[in-house]
């Protein structure tokens, strides 16, 4: 038995975490004074898919659980806020002059429904674009994970989900627009004044910081622990007194909620919203993001997305078939960085260790010494039965 | 005296196989009981009925006083009972510290997960039980990058962190050497102090040095009971188990 005893550094923030996010946190503050405003627009696109793509390595990367319906908690975010921003066009650039949505008219509806109306307030549009997707994850949730349903079949779980409700809102055409969606509608203002794109860009920047540092703050905690040992066995640590099923209900929700809000910053940027962001390829895309970057690597996922848009974009300019060209890239990551582009940046660089509290010989606090003493002797009485036999 | 834990003519089904049929088995404070049979006699699915790892068909499953038959894993393992699986079922891509950290007794809801902070207490407690089971000096070390023995240890450790009222082990010295099996004999004995422990065991060497009350499975029922001297002397156990050999060599 040794007589070294450890110390356990622990910081609630490390140093060098707080250097490298505030570097980067830095550049992309001062980006979209150097850009124009295609590249702007579409930086503040890939910001949401990235925290998009974040949300999702909390269910997968450390939760284990692969889902296909993240593109759907993104859509119904961008409904809310698409029925807010259509609601509130100004009754002059509204084709028909009334309150009545333009696709609303042409499919025969005459007064407003119900459950759309209340989304003309902003503060209720706001708590739809999180509450709707987190409500939809809570009860979809409940159902998968309290039953004894596991593995793939929650993935096919989520393919069903994400293909009947693509299915559902091109078949409500009065309410929802159809395939096309909700176009056409209004910019974001705030208190009467429009949001500038520049604007746009530094709020979706916060809202992608803001993802980032919770899912950090979450991951590195005691949860985090649990949500990891929930991928690696979640049979064992039910016997550990964890409810598993309630930490899966939990992540699966909270989730839901931070790409539901992603979608509902996306529809004033991309300015319609469709069916198109329900469906398995776009849910199949966030998979792509997260896969590339990196499971569990939080930053993986956001620079892929980011990346990945980037070079979707110039090989769009150069040919027609720039899916080839993301396609030969997926192939070359999966075959050859099997675990994502993350796992090329040096182990000491990465924000699972940069935030590791690490173990160092150092001096022995009160408490643990009295521990420790006690077991050396405990372990010095049985020393003699050993040696005894 | 009355029991820690109690089972009552219990009975478990597997597609048709009767695994179990009418197992009455009583667990008194403080106490070891050890449970052998041959293979397949349905010792490790014993102890999974108890913590509901396997449906229990009819009967009951008590602890202290209350009855927890196919209540939830977790439920269980909250109310204090602790399980040793037969692999070492344990956290490969964690820690040893991590490993010990999860099982650590104390409130396991979301809530307190996310705020929990690594208290000095918590910290002392982690130590205090890898000093206990020899792995203070492997505390941050992948657990994949230990030995089968080892792996054990950890597995006991998280059941010591767990501090539950009555431990139930299953095959804790598989696959250790000699020694490591000796002090994971030690490491029972300082455990049952202050636990109940049921611990399923092959070796008899093993038996002989922790065993207090023996319980013998065969077929899914209990053949035998009682000490080392009585169940060895039993002409039943003889038959089916033990064999002359083993006894006149056990003995």
């Amino acid at each position: 038995m040794s007589n070294v005893v450890l110390g356990y550094k622990q910081s609630s923030f490390p140093a060098k975490l707080a250097i490298i996010s505030g570097i980067s946190l830095l550049v992309f503050a001062v980006i979209p004074f150097f850009i124009g405003s295609f590249q702007l627009s579409l930086l503040s696109k890939l910001l949401l898919f990235g925290s998009l793509a974040v949300s999702l390595d909390l269910v997968w990367g450390f939760t284990g659980i692969l889902s296909f319906a993240h593109g759907v908690f993104f859509t119904l975010g961008g409904y809310a806020a698409a029925y807010y921003l259509k609601l509130n066009l100004s009754a002059a650039n509204n084709t028909y002059g009334g309150e009545l949505p333009d696709f609303m008219v042409w499919n025969g509806l005459e007064v407003l429904p119900w459950f759309i109306a209340p989304l003309r307030y902003f503060p209720i549009a706001f708590l739809a674009m999180i509450g709707v997707p987190a409500l939809f994850a809570y009860i979809t949730g409940s159902f998968i994970f309290r039953s004894k349903v596991s593995g793939v079949y929650i993935t096919i779980i989520t393919l069903a989900i994400s293909s009947a409700l693509t299915t559902f809102f091109i078949s409500q055409q009065a309410y929802t627009g159809g395939t096309n969606g909700i176009t056409d509608v209004s910019r974001l203002s705030f208190f009467g004044t429009e949001i500038p794109p520049i604007g746009l860009y530094f709020l979706i920047l916060a809202y992608t910081t803001f993802v980032m540092a919770l899912s950090w703050w979450l991951t590195q905690s005691n949860f985090g622990l649990i949500l990891r040992s929930i991928n690696e066995n979640e049979n064992r640590i039910a016997f550990l007194g964890y409810d598993v099923a309630q930490y899966k209900i939990f992540i699966w929700t909270l989730s839901a909620a931070l790409a539901g809000m992603a979608g509902g910053l996306f529809v004033p940027l991309n300015r319609f919203i469709s069916p198109v962001y329900l469906a398995v390829a776009f849910g199949t895309q966030v998979v792509i993001w997260v896969a590339i970057g990196g499971r569990g690597t939080l930053v993986g996922p956001l620079a892929a997305a980011i990346l990945l848009g980037q070079i979707q974009n110039s090989a769009e300019r150069v040919t027609q078939d720039w899916q080839l060209v993301v396609g030969v890239l997926l192939l070359i990551v999966v075959l050859f960085i099997p675990n994502g582009l993350m796992s090329l940046v040096p182990k000491q660089l990465r924000l699972a260790n940069l935030s590791k509290p690490k173990p160092l010989p150092g001096t022995v606090k009160a408490a643990e010494t009295t521990t420790t003493e006690k077991a050396q002797t405990e372990v010095a009485q049985t020393e003699p039965a050993r040696r005894s036999s | 005296m009355k029991a820690v834990l109690s089972v009552k003519d219990l009975n478990v089904v597997f597609s048709g196989f009767k695994a179990l049929s009418g197992v009455n088995l009583d667990v008194y404070d403080g106490e070891i009981v050890t449970i052998i049979g041959p293979n397949g006699a349905g010792k490790s699915t014993l102890l999974d009925a108890i913590v509901s790892k396997s449906p229990v068909a009819s009967g009951k499953v008590f602890f202290n006083g209350k009855d927890i038959t196919n209540r939830q894993p977790y439920t269980i393992a909250r109310m204090g009972i602790g399980r040793k699986f037969q692999n070492p079922n344990v956290y490969n891509e964690l820690t040893v510290f991590d490993n010990i950290l999860l099982a650590l007794k104390g409130a396991h809801g979301i809530f307190s997960a996310i705020t929990a902070k690594l208290t000095k207490a918590k910290k002392g407690k982690i130590y205090d039980v890898l000093e206990r089971t020899g792995l203070i000096d492997q505390a941050f070390e992948e657990v994949s990058s230990l030995s089968h023995g080892q792996k054990q240890w950890v597995e006991i450790a998280m059941v010591l962190a767990q501090d539950p009222s009555i431990v139930l082990l299953d095959e804790p010295t598989a696959g250790m050497t000699a020694e490591e099996t000796f002090a994971t004999g030690e490491i029972i004995k300082s455990i049952a102090k202050s636990h109940s422990i049921v611990v399923i065991e092959h070796d008899m060497e093993f038996v002989k040095q922790i065993a207090e009350r023996i319980v013998v499975l065969h077929q899914g029922a209990v053949l035998a009971e009682g000490s080392v001297e009585e169940v060895q002397s039993n002409p039943k156990v003889i038959e089916v188990y033990l064999g002359r050999e083993t006894i006149n060599a056990a003995a």
